[in-house]
């Protein structure tokens, strides 16, 4: 089952293994017994697209690999002149906070996921399943965090957060990443709800579910896959966030962003590339994380 | 009617509440200074500067933002159908491995990349020409335009990709074989029977691409040179350089105008779906 | 959901850490190596002279960019009443000008030990703003052309000359615009000043909004100009595009530049030229905020930064800035050698002759906006 996609939703007949082999089966029948020079000229275009895929994809982050321990590397040379790990231990002396910063950025990040979810999913469900007023307006609201210049709304946020005591507090900051996620959630969220089928939740009325017990055996596993699609962008999205953090958080709270978006725009390459690599891992583990969540949780649903 | 209505709103009122107390009350003082004068009162001044000296930049923007919705669409569609319905096992196991990872990498981070892939000594043309594909003479920088559209389509495409692949894996596989034992092409079944069961996700994805798109400052800033450049670029430049807010948040309203936009043509779409469904 | 209960674990830890006695919080506009020189260098240095206080540097960003943000958090921290967070800011001219005007700063330097030591004209006058007592120049920078010998014989020792050169050799003459960083806006005051009538009056006014209309010319050239040149994505744009060698010849930041060249990303025989009439430099100051709760703490640490010593090895012989306070008590700390090599590319005559100083605030903003209209649109 390790082919599954991670967001396959338990979808009636299309989740049984036995039923999905079926179409591949039958369509390699043909097209073996067919001409078999088309079979290997086909092999060859597949391979060759996905090689050119790859090397669109992985070039830019090739050059990542490449500067972040490249300690020489200028014109006329097409590969960095000496290689090094000086630069990582640059990143990682001990002035230098960056594990504390990562631990703190993981952390808010999580938080954030939490709070998102938490406000989005009855929100979602509201948009897509119930009658609203100007429900057109509350979805284009949603969209106003990430549509207006940032830097102008956090100097107003931070002025109120002054007041309030949040400024350099984690919750603070989780409140701000949140709102900045709240579209991501929300959108998905509420296109999750809508997609879900409403005969399979009648059927459980039918037989004498309680409404809530339906959202929660039929509806909201059905909605997970895209939910928890969500929760990934709102992880990232927090990750990133760079404006919002310093705004309100610094200088008690420090992310990583904040030492990526100095050495990025300053072009230190190294230093750069190698907080990258860094922020990398915790945005694969969430993703793994996700995936195996989703399958132990959602698939056991299936059929209740 | 009312009863299910009250008590959405009581479902949606958390996430209401959020968003009016950290964007809308901000936002408030930033429309207050986009349209008066200093000294008080009504005025469009703010707009007709941000049009009279950026208007290039808004069509500019503008043109940036479509065709990368419209290739990161394409894109997207091509990549999801092959995982939905490839029948070699190979290629979509890699597909499915790799179409994932720009989606890791922040936007400055991304910027920064491309800025030395792309260049005209960058990675890109050097591979290309110890390959033999090109000839060092013909190698030409794509550090404008087209270098932020294939940024902006290389990180976003992994984004609607996994919420479209997420969608084509849910839909009933039985309508699929339905067609394919009918004798449709894969095309065919691709573009007519499996597109229209999730255009809804797809869209959602699309105007969320075009949303963030149009808020990225880094990817412009640090790919292409400054003439012409996208509205991010210019309001941290009326910030930074003039501490100018009126007209960097006129420049914000319009941004926010034409983002609106998108998500009302979206969902008047939908409704006219659901009415006509 | 297991998950949340991990995740407030570890903020619980995080925000019970180590609480140390004192804190000093100092924050740099500028690049990441004004953050690496606080936290590497001066800041384990004033922890050692003062047990017991944590030194915490944060950066801001590069540019102007940088110090607006810190301005914008001093300014929303007083319409708040709250305390200041930062104790220490370093910030560039432009700011430094807005915050003495809104007394988002504090007076400090008269009473500071290496006050005196300041003789240059901008510790005093930021773009026509007098800042005098408010300000510690850190180090003074200065923007030149960086080029490649490879490719340039005999560098261009003029902007008419470098005009007539990019004319020769287009697309092998690189500058950022004016919104991608301050090197490309330090490019176009010098134009200005070149071809722009009174140069003088730009640096000193008084201001006149009618000199505008003068620049018409010079602009239209500079458009002509343009045709020929490649337009980099911002300050660092124009180094990496030196450093794989797309462009001959780019304006650039002196500290930049030889950053860069230390870590090794540009070929190592390139070379600086300061082109007459001039290009402009600027210093980065140290300031104090208004309201912040360590005064005494930050004076310190100001004096520290400011001293010769720290001057001579921190700035000069670290970094091969050019020091804050008066030259004449850096040198005789440092050997001949390093003091030397501050001025291999571009010697004390030409930097007295060219390093000028950037127009006084409204000039520099009729400038850019009037590239901003006849250049760029």
């Amino acid at each position: 089952m390790t082919t599954d996609h991670p967001l396959t939703a338990p979808r009636v007949a299309g989740a049984i293994p036995a039923f999905r082999k079926l179409p591949q089966t039958r369509a390699r029948a043909p097209s073996a017994s067919s001409v078999r020079w088309g079979g290997y000229l086909g092999t060859i275009l597949k391979g060759l697209g996905l090689a050119v895929f790859a090397f669109m994809l992985f070039g830019p982050l090739a050059n990542l690999a490449l500067w972040s321990v490249a300690e020489r590397w200028y014109t006329p040379f097409k590969l960095p002149v000496t290689y090094g790990l000086r630069y990582w231990e640059v990143v990682f002396r001990p002035t230098g906070d960056a594990m504390s910063s990562l631990a703190t950025s993981v952390s808010i990040a999580c938080l954030t996921v939490v709070v998102a979810l938490a406000v989005s999913v009855p929100a979602g469900y509201a948009l897509a399943r119930l009658k609203l007023p100007l429900r057109t307006l509350l979805m284009i609201v949603f969209l106003l965090p990430q549509a207006f210049p940032s830097v102008a709304i956090y100097i107003n946020v931070a002025r109120v957060f002054y007041t309030l005591g949040l400024t350099g507090t984690i919750p603070g900051v989780v409140l701000v990443h949140a709102a900045h996620g709240l579209v991501y959630s929300v959108w998905i969220a509420a296109a999750a709800f809508a997609a879900v089928d409403r005969d399979l939740e009648l059927a459980a009325r039918n037989i004498g579910a309680s409404p809530l017990r339906t959202f929660f055996t039929i509806t909201l596993p059905l909605a997970a896959p895209g939910i928890m699609a969500s929760a990934i962008f709102v992880f990232l999205e927090s990750l990133d966030e760079f404006t919002g953090t310093f705004f309100v958080g610094v200088p008690q709270v420090t992310t990583l962003p904040l030492l990526l978006y100095n050495a990025s725009m300053g072009g230190n390459y190294q230093i750069a590339s190698i907080t990258a690599l860094i922020l990398l891992v915790p945005s694969v583990l969430f993703m793994l994380f996700i995936e195996r969540f989703l399958k132990a949780d959602v698939l056991s649903k299936v059929g209740q | 009617m009312t009863r299910p209505s009250f008590f959405g709103l009581i479902l949606i009122a958390p996430a209401l509440a959020m968003i009016a107390a950290l964007f809308l009350y901000p936002l408030g003082f930033s429309l207050v200074s986009a349209f008066t004068v200093p000294g008080g009162g009504f005025s469009l001044t703010h707009f007709e500067k941000a049009i009279d000296l950026y208007s290039t930049d808004i069509l500019f923007t503008l043109f940036i933002v479509i065709l990368s919705t419209l290739l990161t669409a394409a894109i997207s569609i091509a990549i999801a159908g092959a995982l939905t319905l490839g029948e070699t096992p190979w290629l979509i196991a890699s597909l499915r491995f790799l179409y994932r990872w720009p989606l890791f990498i922040p936007f400055i981070v991304a910027a920064q990349c491309m800025r030395t892939f792309l260049a005209k000594n960058g990675l890109m043309n050097n591979s290309l020409v110890a390959m033999g594909v090109l000839e060092p003479l013909q190698t030409t920088s794509f550090l404008d335009w087209r270098g932020i559209v294939i940024t902006f389509v290389w990180k976003q495409v992994p984004f609607v990709t996994l919420m479209l692949a997420g969608a084509m894996a849910s839909i009933d596989r039985a309508t699929i074989e339905a067609g394919r034992n009918l004798g449709a092409s894969r095309l065919r079944v691709l573009f007519e029977i499996v597109l229209p069961q999730v255009t809804q996700t797809l869209l959602v994805g699309l105007v969320l691409s075009f949303v963030t798109m149009l808020s990225v400052l880094s990817v412009p800033m640090m790919v292409a040179g400054s003439q012409p450049t996208m509205m991010t670029v210019d309001m941290a430049f009326r910030i930074n350089s003039y501490g100018d807010y009126a007209t960097a948040n006129a420049l914000g309203v319009i941004s926010y105008a034409i983002a609106g936009a998108v998500a009302w043509i979206y969902l008047r779409h939908n409704v006219k779906r659901e009415v006509g469904a | 959901m297991h998950k949340t209960i991990v995740a407030a674990g570890i903020s619980a830890v995080l925000l019970a850490g180590p609480a140390s006695a004192q804190t000093l919080n100092v924050a740099t506009a500028g690049d990441q190596n004004m953050v690496d020189y606080i936290k590497d260098y001066l800041g384990p240095m004033f922890e050692k002279s003062h047990p017991g206080v944590k030194v915490v540097a944060v950066g801001t960003g590069p540019g102007d960019g940088g110090s607006q943000k810190i301005f914008e958090k001093l300014d929303a921290q007083k319409k708040a009443g709250a305390n200041s967070d930062f104790d220490v800011v370093v910030i560039h001219q432009k700011a430094a000008g807005t915050l003495v005007k809104d007394e988002l700063i504090k007076k400090y330097r008269d009473t500071l030990p290496t006050g005196k030591l300041v003789t240059r004209d901008t510790a005093n006058n930021s773009l026509g703003t007098d800042v005098s007592g408010y300000v510690m120049p850190m180090f003074h920078s200065q923007t030149a052309i960086a080029y490649n010998p490879d490719l340039v014989k005999s560098p261009p020792n003029s902007y008419a000359e470098l005009s007539e050169w990019v004319k020769k050799n287009p697309k092998q003459f690189g500058y950022n615009g004016i919104k991608g960083g301050m090197s490309g806006v330090a490019f176009v005051t010098g134009w200005v000043s070149a071809f722009g009538g009174d140069a003088a009056k730009l640096e000193v006014g008084p201001y006149d909004a009618a000199t505008k209309a003068s620049w018409d010319k010079a602009m239209g050239d500079l458009k002509e100009f343009n045709k020929n040149v490649v337009i980099t994505p911002g300050n660092a744009g124009t180094l990496d595009m030196l450093n794989r060698g797309e462009i001959a010849m780019g304006p650039v930041w002196v500290d930049m530049f030889y950053t860069w060249k230390a870590e090794g990303k540009l070929p190592p025989n390139t070379r600086l030229k300061l082109v007459s009439p001039g290009m402009p430099g600027q210093p980065m100051y140290y300031a104090v905020p208004a309201k912040t709760g360590q005064e005494k703490l930050a004076e310190e640490f100001i004096a520290l930064a400011t001293s010769p010593e720290v001057q001579a090895e921190g700035i000069v012989k670290r970094f091969n800035w050019y020091p804050g306070i008066d030259a004449n008590n850096v040198q005789s700390k440092l050997d001949k050698a390093d003091w030397d090599k501050l001025f291999v590319d571009i010697t004390p005559e030409a930097l007295a002759a060219n390093g000028k100083a950037f127009p006084i605030g409204p000039y520099f903003n009729d400038i850019l906006e009037t590239y901003e209209k006849k250049v760029a649109n």
